[in-house]
């Protein structure tokens, strides 16, 4: 609990920023944008159904999207600028909405009085249009706040550090304390920020005038702060050895293997590792060619699937298909493939081992004649990946039903006999400590899932040391010390750096 | 002007200081065209008076008196003082009433504080909308007297909008009745009585020499109803 507690002022911290930038943001674009709709007729519609767009895609999608369409534009398209975009979309409607109803909700009266003094367009808007709508417009923004607050903890996935850190790990290892500390401290961080606004929006309707500039000092220091930290540690922390930023996609094992990584090069080199956590996969991908990380671990199979384009077919050896990553990789991305683990993390077709005894199930070809009253389990993506397509077409498989679930989930189904069959990872855990049989797969539909460590050709070159270590570790980690450390954390509920430790512990041996 | 609803009083209005453009015709302020001058600058140069008074809810009655002389540029002490000299000319005390917010006026109150706002960048003309339709008799009558007075003391040219005969006669220069968008006859209010120009305008004034008979009637000590309509006995 205080290793999770220690990194709460800077997880805080950061959520706290992703917040106030992308509200800024948000109010920048959409407070003109209001305005100009109660302008232009035509305007309202379009910009209201474009916001009523942005908010009905689901807050991971709108800012996993980013990182594409930023990799396309050659923009930095992981960390900070993809959450801060989606973030921003997301801030709107609600801003742009109540903006433009506070303005067309002031006493057509007060409008004619305002023409007649002799104020123009712009005065009117000033003086009177805007200070009546404020009341409104901020409440907007209060629910903005609380919009981008809970959304933010999505940011983690596509590289910014948020309060999601928390529960993106916790959730795929288990730690519950993890899960709860985040959405505890995301949720007082909303309510925080909305009693604030509450206040500030009852200080404009009330006319309390001191309050008003108290808050609004309150909010200028905010972003003082916000503008000034970076810099801050920008002018102090130019110190030491050089960053390495060190991948991770959201699974335990991956936490574990970051961790492993991260501290065999503190001890070994003059670098500054650090870990950048649960990146989404096609995100720690694109990061690692743009160098926006430098290493991470990725698996011969998923390479092979969502990256090859190559001549060499999917069918062939596991030493041949490394080679060939290899050489594709480095002459395709400038991607260096620096050492292969030793173990596989790959789909494997799982069933408690009492009932593989009594229908004697040993290949997955054996369960082609059970397959039409069964069921079958996987993670969110299996079902729609070519190695499933692959084993219907040469095993003639056909379940009665598939199930995409969670993770943390699918093991459990499986061993409840909520499902009959489950598509598990090869180096998980919960194999051996659920006693699963993973069934052959003699007609190779599921390609080799090597574990790999992938090095930003750049950082290769301009740090030999980094390579040196990590190529090391080539061959270190068999499938059973994979599996232990992954089931002391899953089932065990061991910290990852304990898990991690152990892990290399047992390498040096 | 003096004219039922939807006669065209208010738009007549609305034309002078451009709220409304006209499709046809000119309308020239000390001869000079109207449409020559950009809208919002012809405006701080017109005082207008409105039916609902409109003042600034966010603004205090200080601030609402002087906002044309702030649009103008003036400079805030100036605006200050002008501020403090409208609020005594209408019988609101500035140290008392300055700081207020217009929520915690009563109608005839805020309706004075409109007519100091107009008046504040001492325009050449103001514009009156019905300003005393919505108050009491007696308020009514006793802002007609000030408004008489302030006429008298400013010197500015003013164009009254009202549906109430005694009021049109009672402030009236000139009356222009209006009768379902056209020009009925424009006179002094003694020429309207002596000589109407048409049967509209004639009945008109029927009803306000009806009853002032029978007031008269009434004040001579006789029965209400005898010889109402004939006025022969008064």
């Amino acid at each position: 609990m205080s290793a999770l507690l220690d990194q709460l002022p800077g997880l805080l911290g950061a959520h706290l920023r992703l917040t106030l930038i992308a509200l800024a943001v948000g109010i920048g674009l959409s407070l003109p944008l209001g305005v100009l709709a109660t302008r232009v007729a035509w305007l309202e519609r379009v910009v209201m159904v474009l916001a009523s767009v942005v908010q009905t895609i689901p807050g991971l999608a709108l800012l996993a999207v980013m990182v594409p369409i930023l990799a396309a534009l050659s923009l930095p398209s992981i960390g900070l600028l993809p959450a801060l975009i989606g973030l921003s979309a997301y801030s709107i409607l609600p801003i742009l909405r109540n903006t433009v109803t506070g303005i067309r909700g002031v006493d057509p009266a007060t409008i004619e009085a305002a023409r007649g003094v002799g104020m123009s367009e712009v005065e009117r808007l000033r003086l009177v249009e805007l200070p009546l709508a404020m009341p409104v417009i901020v409440a907007g923004v209060r629910t903005a706040s609380v919009w981008v607050v809970g959304t933010a903890t999505l940011s983690t996935p596509v590289g910014a550090p948020s309060l999601g850190n928390y529960i993106f790990a916790g959730l795929q290892t288990r730690n519950d304390a993890a899960v709860i500390l985040g959405c505890v401290a995301a949720a007082a961080l909303a309510l925080t920020l909305d009693g604030l606004i509450r206040l500030l929006e009852w200080s404009l309707t009330e006319r309390r005038v001191g309050l008003r500039w108290a808050l609004l000092g309150l909010v200028a220091l905010a972003y003082a702060w916000v503008l000034g930290a970076p810099l801050v540690a920008r002018l102090t922390g130019a110190r030491g050895g050089d960053r390495v930023v060190i991948g991770t996609k959201p699974f335990t094992e991956q936490y574990i293997l970051g961790e492993v990584l991260r501290a065999e090069l503190a001890e070994q080199t003059a670098l500054e590792p650090e870990l950048l956590a649960s990146l989404g996969s096609k995100v720690a991908f694109d990061a690692l060619v743009s160098g926006d990380v430098d290493v991470y671990i990725d698996y011969s199979g998923t390479l092979w699937t969502n990256v090859y384009d190559g001549e060499v077919e999917r069918g062939s050896e596991r030493a041949v298909i490394l080679a060939e990553l290899e050489r594709w990789l480095a002459a395709e991305y400038d991607v260096v493939l620096v050492a292969s683990l030793g173990f596989e993390n790959a789909y494997a077709l799982a069933v408690p081992r009492e009932r593989a005894a009594a229908h004697g199930l040993a290949a997955i070809g054996d369960l082609t004649a059970h397959a039409p009253r069964w069921s079958i389990a996987g993670d969110y993506e299996f079902f729609s990946r070519p190695e499933w397509a692959a084993l219907g077409q040469r095993y003639g498989l056909a379940f009665a039903e598939t199930r995409p679930m969670d993770t943390a989930l699918m093991y459990e189904a499986v061993r409840t006999g909520e499902v009959e069959v489950l598509s598990a990872y090869s180096s998980d855990g919960r194999i051996a400590a659920y006693d699963l049989e993973l069934l052959d797969d003699p007609r190779g539909a599921i390609p080799p899932y090597d574990a790999v460590i992938l090095v930003n050709g750049a950082a290769a070159r301009a740090d030999p040391e980094l390579v040196e270590v990590l190529a090391a570790l080539d061959g270190q980690i068999s499938v059973e010390r994979m599996r232990a450390a992954n089931k002391a954390v899953d089932l065990d509920g061991r910290p990852i750096e304990a898990a991690a430790a152990e892990l290399r512990a047992a390498i040096r041996k | 002007m003096l004219g039922g609803s939807g006669s065209g009083k208010t738009t007549i209005l609305k034309l002078i200081n451009r709220l409304l453009e006209p499709s046809a015709g000119r309308i020239l302020l000390a001869g000079e065209d109207i449409t020559a001058i950009p809208a919002h600058l012809l405006r701080r140069r017109i005082g207008y008076v409105f039916q609902d008074i409109g003042l600034f809810p966010h603004m205090r009655v200080g601030a609402n008196v002087g906002i044309t002389p702030r649009l103008l540029g003036w400079a805030p002490k100036q605006i200050r003082a002008r501020t403090d000299e409208l609020l005594e000319l209408v019988e609101l005390p500035a140290a008392d009433y300055r700081d207020r917010w217009p929520h915690e006026l009563s109608g005839g109150q805020a309706q004075r504080v409109g007519v100091a706002r107009a008046l504040a960048a001492a325009p050449e003309l103001v514009l009156f909308d019905e300003p005393f339709g919505a108050l009491d008799p007696l308020t009514r009558l006793r802002l007609q007297t000030r408004l008489q007075t302030l006429r008298a003391e400013l010197g500015f040219a003013a164009v009254f909008v009202t549906h109430d005969m005694h009021e049109a006669l009672a402030l009236a220069d000139r009356v222009a009745v209006l009768h379902a968008g056209r020009l009925q006859q424009l006179a002094t209010p003694a020429e309207l009585f002596a000589e109407p120009a048409n049967d509209y305008v004639a009945a008109l004034m029927e009803t306000i020499s009806g009853p002032a008979r029978l007031v008269e009637a009434l004040a001579a000590g006789g029965e209400p109803g005898d010889n109402a309509g004939d006025g022969s006995q008064a």
